[in-house]
């Protein structure tokens, strides 16, 4: 069986190497067609029977082809292969594709924040391009035959065996799960939009819709390529940008509830200092609308069986409260204050809105 | 003599009588071309003519994926190569009774 394998192989080889003068895309056409022959006919061959007992030698069977056809023998040179140039329409086409896709994927990732509408420059992109090879049939060979996509086919399908070549095999397995999962992400983008933009919901719903028919479809006619591609490079660029807004979701809560708690009332006491480094007593804040600048807790003093008047919450420094053998003491807050002064006390150039309430004359201290 | 030489000349209506009805794939239209008769057909030659007549745009092809092994390519007739195969056939019967005359002319 393995050698049944490597003898087609080499059949294969040996009909690219007679045909190697022709026009890639002919060839390629031509080689479609071949190799779905010599797999079939490799099937029906006998024990000690070779594709050459049945078909001639490669060259031969090149030979005998090429005049049934109407190609030039051999030895001449088709002057299409050599005045190719470089801008043939399936070149620009399959170019066309390309930036078009690389477009959609940059337009996915920012559907959400630019309007959508951006999606009609690889729109008219794809229908441009896929006008110049529409009449160039499903399979595109000349496309296909192109040096820069048989690279690119040349990278996709690397020697049997290698991880590389599982790899691919696994992927290409997964590839219906893909079809449903891009049409999920864009259904998803579509609902994103619905609020917003409606042309844009309508044109990601729709391209959702159709996705899911022409991931199939591609697999028998290339042509879909035109659709396929860019609908999978916008359910990408959506998936980034579903993770990224997710992301800063997650950083704008951690930050959010970090800024909930804000400065003043992780504090419970407040030492104003005059600009000689002499602590200030009975300081009443308040903040620009004339609101008191409460430090953590709102009611200060001892309970309401104490004698002792209850002070008002925003005047610092707060007395300490001390609760000894069961009765309450208020200690004088000179006595609590750090005992280093800060080396760059506030200057009292009147940062301090101005108190509604003089201060009140009543010692925090008992 | 030869049938292989006459073969040339009429391959290419050969092969749009057997697509007449049915697409085919390459491999399909040889296994027709012989289960009718011409036993002696090249499969290279059935597969550059399926070329030849894609190319002069009297066929088209699709490809159907298959299960095991290569994608299969199909040809299938269009108008223009319907048109063809009806001239063709027109031009084939009047060289064909021509050619019987003169072997008629020839046995009597």
């Amino acid at each position: 069986m393995n050698t049944q394998a490597l003898g087609v192989e080499y059949y294969l080889a040996g009909m690219r190497a007679a045909l190697d003068d022709l026009p890639p895309g002919e060839v390629a056409e031509i080689m479609e067609d071949v190799e779905a022959h010599v797999a079939e006919l490799s099937t029906e061959l006998g024990e000690n029977e070779t594709l050459e007992q049945r078909l001639g030698s490669p060259v031969q069977y090149a030979q005998e082809l090429r005049q049934a056809a109407g190609y030039p023998p051999r030895t001449e040179r088709l002057p299409v292969t050599t005045k190719k140039g470089l801008l043939s329409r399936p070149r620009a086409a399959a170019w066309g594709l390309g930036i078009a896709t690389g477009i959609t994927l940059l337009v996915g990732v920012a559907a959400l924040r630019e309007p959508v509408f951006l999606l009609l420059l690889p729109g008219v992109i794809l229908v441009l391009s896929l006008a110049l090879v529409h009449d160039r049939g499903p399979v595109q060979a000349e496309i296909m035959g192109l040096p820069e996509t048989r690279k690119i086919q040349q990278w996709l399908t690397p020697e049997v065996g290698t991880p590389a070549e599982r790899a691919i095999t696994y992927l290409k397995s997964l590839q219906p799960a893909w079809w449903l999962a891009r049409a999920g992400l864009l259904g998803l983008g579509a609902v994103l939009l619905a609020g917003r933009d409606i042309p844009g919901f309508l044109a990601i719903a729709a391209i959702a819709v159709v996705s899911v028919f022409a991931g199939p479809r591609a697999k028998v006619d290339r042509r879909w390529l035109w659709f396929s591609l860019p609908a999978s490079a916008l359910a990408v660029g959506l998936l980034f940008q579903v993770l990224d807004v997710t992301a800063n979701n997650l950083a704008y809560n951690t930050r959010s509830s970090y800024q909930q708690a804000p400065v003043m009332e992780s504090y419970e006491n407040i030492y104003a200092y005059d600009e000689n480094g002499k602590l200030l007593t009975n300081v009443l804040l308040y903040d620009q609308d004339g609101n008191p600048i409460n430090a953590q807790r709102q009611y200060y003093g001892c309970r309401d069986s104490d004698p002792q008047p209850m002070i008002p919450a925003n005047r610092y420094p707060r007395p300490k409260i001390d609760y000894e053998n069961g009765t309450c003491y208020t200690v004088a807050p000179s006595v609590s204050a750090p005992s280093s002064t800060p080396s760059t006390p506030p200057s009292s150039s009147g940062s301090a809105p101005s108190s509604p309430v003089p201060p009140t004359s009543v010692s925090p201290s008992k | 003599m030869d049938t292989s030489q006459l073969l040339k000349g009429v391959l290419d209506l050969a092969v749009l009588a057997v697509l007449r009805k049915d697409d085919g794939y390459g491999y399909d239209v040889v296994r027709r071309l012989r289960a009718g008769g011409l036993n002696d057909v090249g499969d290279a030659s059935v597969y550059g003519t399926l070329r030849r007549l894609y190319n002069a745009g009297l066929l088209t092809s699709y490809v159907v994926p298959s299960e095991e092994g290569p994608h299969r390519k199909y040809y299938s007739i269009n108008e223009t190569g319907r048109a063809r195969l009806a001239e063709s056939r027109e031009t084939w019967r009047s060289f064909a009774s021509t050619l019987d005359g003169l072997l008629e002319e020839v046995a009597a």
